[in-house]
């Protein structure tokens, strides 16, 4: 009982302290609010497992997750290095890469895109738990599986953002290149690839959640014994849940970090685009 | 938590009072899809066994994405069907479950290997890969592989270890140079594949004297401690046994009764009768309670696991009951 007036009590605390921050303008302020909702949570979290005795099979409170956390540091870096840094960041490459070139080709060529684009679209349409198991025995049980499928899930969102932001330039400005004798190479590089770039960073940050997720899921289906992806699904059989919740933090920390990192190389790329000023 | 319980044995006896016709209702978790390998439930209910004992049992199949014991610890069973090698582990992290009877004597383990590879006995593993299913499966191989002292990380002088999914396909597209199978369901598929018996090379656990208990029931502490659920359980396992029995003398028409409760009629019939016969080999000699040196047998194998050890501690006589098969085989 106490543990569950405990949490009231911490939510009723963190909420008076948002509102009164809120109020504030200040940059501090600012990052503060977020850091105080998400500790409450967790706590409430806590005194919620704790105050009502669930079991820790059904739900771990984050003290228990936090301790396989520390503990289990050689396990979660080495599922880490096979999922992460193997399958979802070579896909990632490659398959932003590929849509990359495809998407100037496109735009070459109008044919390609009256041809090509709705074959993309099909094979963006695939269920990943369709392709995954021919993936897997195409490429093998190893990273490069995860791999394939991360290039597969990757490549239409940012070829269809690409293909729109190459022809996001007016009539006037294309001219205006016309007027300076520039070629084709030369305006695609020095107008259009940088019109394109907010639509395309849009894109790159689709695509960076999507790879983790599909470098996870494709483990599902076949798999070396190390991985995030064979780690969740395995270890639930065995009630290690708490693992199962470490592996999770991992996924979500490794999400994040990917995506901000994204959205940080955008930011100094496209300091120009109206949506990043004055920020 | 306890004023729920309370209101369960209350509203229980208000049922138990009010209908005593009411037939009392019970839950089990298999631990994978409708097959033969869990005739003797199935055969129970169709042959109006538990109906004699006043029960009314649900039987919900499983599959690759659901472990019983989050089932029964979760409330959505009252009994199941695990593995002891699964039940212990889960025990040692912190589930309290309990065996109440065990129907199955022998074990069905196998390990199947193409003779192409030059895989003639254990001492020949390896520099190979081991193929297994995972979710608690492949405990048995790797306290098998630690008892041969043998690493399983790749490593030079051990073997490397693969999850693989419920089918031989890997081993059929040498993925994997042996792959775990079960002499009821997997090894049919190699044959059914194209293979031949003499292409194959298959170690048996059971012939290694490094077989676990499979399909074995198991309750939580709690429901032990409930005398109405001791009842029930008592009434269950009598009849369950009642039903393996008759499927054993009986594997055709257990097998067709097996087929009719196939919700998803992925099961055929040849598939399910040889399973059928497979099944009553590993069935024979049970009467349903727990051979305590075969559980010993088991946590012994389990313990062995060297560096990696599939639990640390042995369980001991909290793990497993006579209770219940003590009452139910007077």
């Amino acid at each position: 009982m106490s543990w569950i007036l405990a949490g009231l009590a911490v939510w009723a605390l963190g909420l008076a302290a948002n509102i009164r921050l809120s109020k504030s303008r200040s940059r501090a302020a600012a990052l503060a609010v977020p850091v105080i909702f998400g500790l409450t949570l967790v706590f409430v979290w806590e005194a919620v497992v704790r105050g009502f005795g669930i079991s820790p099979v059904l739900l771990p409170a984050p003290s228990v997750i936090a301790a396989r956390f520390a503990q289990s540091g050689a396990v979660l870096w080495q599922d880490f290095v096979q999922t992460v840094l193997k399958g979802a960041l070579t896909g990632y490459v490659l398959g932003c890469g590929a849509a990359l070139l495809t998407a100037v080709v496109v735009d070459r060529f109008d044919f390609l895109r009256r041809g090509l684009l709705p074959v993309g679209n099909f094979v963006a349409a695939l269920p990943i738990i369709g392709i995954a198991p021919i993936l897997v025995m195409w490429f093998g049980f190893d990273w490069q599986s995860k791999a394939a499928v991360v290039v597969v899930m990757v490549f239409f969102p940012v070829l269809v953002n690409a293909v729109e932001g190459l022809g996001d330039t007016s009539a006037m400005q294309r001219d205006l290149m016309r007027t300076y004798a520039a070629g084709y190479w030369t305006s695609l590089w020095k107008l259009r690839l940088p019109a394109a770039l907010p639509f395309i960073f849009n894109g790159l940050k689709i695509a960076s959640t999507l790879a983790l997720i599909g470098a996870i899921v494709a483990e599902f289906f076949g798999s070396p014994i190390t991985g995030m992806g064979f780690r969740i699904s395995t270890s639930v059989g065995l009630l290690q849940l708490d693992l199962v919740w470490a592996e999770i933090v991992v996924a979500a920390l490794a999400g994040s970090a990917f995506y901000g990192g994204v959205a940080l190389i955008e930011r100094a790329a496209t300091f120009w685009h109206p949506s990043q000023r004055g920020r | 938590m306890t004023k729920f319980t309370g209101w369960g044995i209350a509203s229980a006896m208000l049922l138990a009072a009010g209908g005593a016709q009411a037939a009392d209702e019970l839950t089990l978790q298999l631990k994978w899809v409708t097959q033969a390998q869990f005739a003797g439930y199935y055969v129970a209910a169709e042959k109006g066994f538990y109906e004699e004992e006043n029960l009314d049992v649900t039987i919900k199949p499983g599959g690759p994405d659901i472990a019983p014991v989050q089932v029964l610890l979760g409330g959505g069973a009252d009994v199941m069907v695990d593995w002891l090698p699964s039940a212990l582990a889960a025990r040692e992290n912190g589930a309290p479950i309990v065996n109440i009877a065990q129907p199955f004597k022998s074990s069905g383990l196998m390990l199947t290997c193409l003779k192409e590879h030059g895989i003639e006995s254990p001492a020949d593993f390896p520099g190979h890969t081991l193929g297994t299913w995972f979710f608690g499966n492949e405990l048995p191989l790797y306290s098998w592989m630690s008892k041969l002292g043998y690493k399983t990380d790749g490593s030079e002088g051990g073997v490397t270890i693969q999850k693989i999914n419920f089918n031989v396909d890997p081993l059929l597209q040498k993925q994997v140079e042996c792959a775990t199978t079960m002499t009821y369901n997997e090894y049919w598929q190699v044959i059914d594949a194209g293979l031949k018996p003499e292409d194959l090379v298959v170690f048996k656990y059971q012939d290694e004297g490094i077989a676990t208990l499979e399909d074995g029931l198991y309750t939580t502490e709690a429901n032990l401690a409930d005398p109405a659920m001791t009842d029930k359980l008592v009434r269950f396992v009598r009849a369950s046994m009642k039903g393996w029995k008759y499927a054993e003398e009986n594997p055709d028409e257990a097998a067709d009764i097996v087929l009719e409760n196939d919700e998803t009629g992925a099961q055929t019939e040849e598939h399910q009768k040889r399973m059928m016969g497979e099944i009553a080999k590993l069935t024979a000699g049970s009467n349903g309670a727990l051979d305590p040196a075969d559980f010993t047998r088991t946590v012994e194998v389990l313990l062995s696991a060297g560096a990696d050890p599939v639990i640390t501690k042995d369980p001991g006589e909290a793990a497993w009951t006579h209770a219940i098969t003590d009452e139910a085989l007077k």
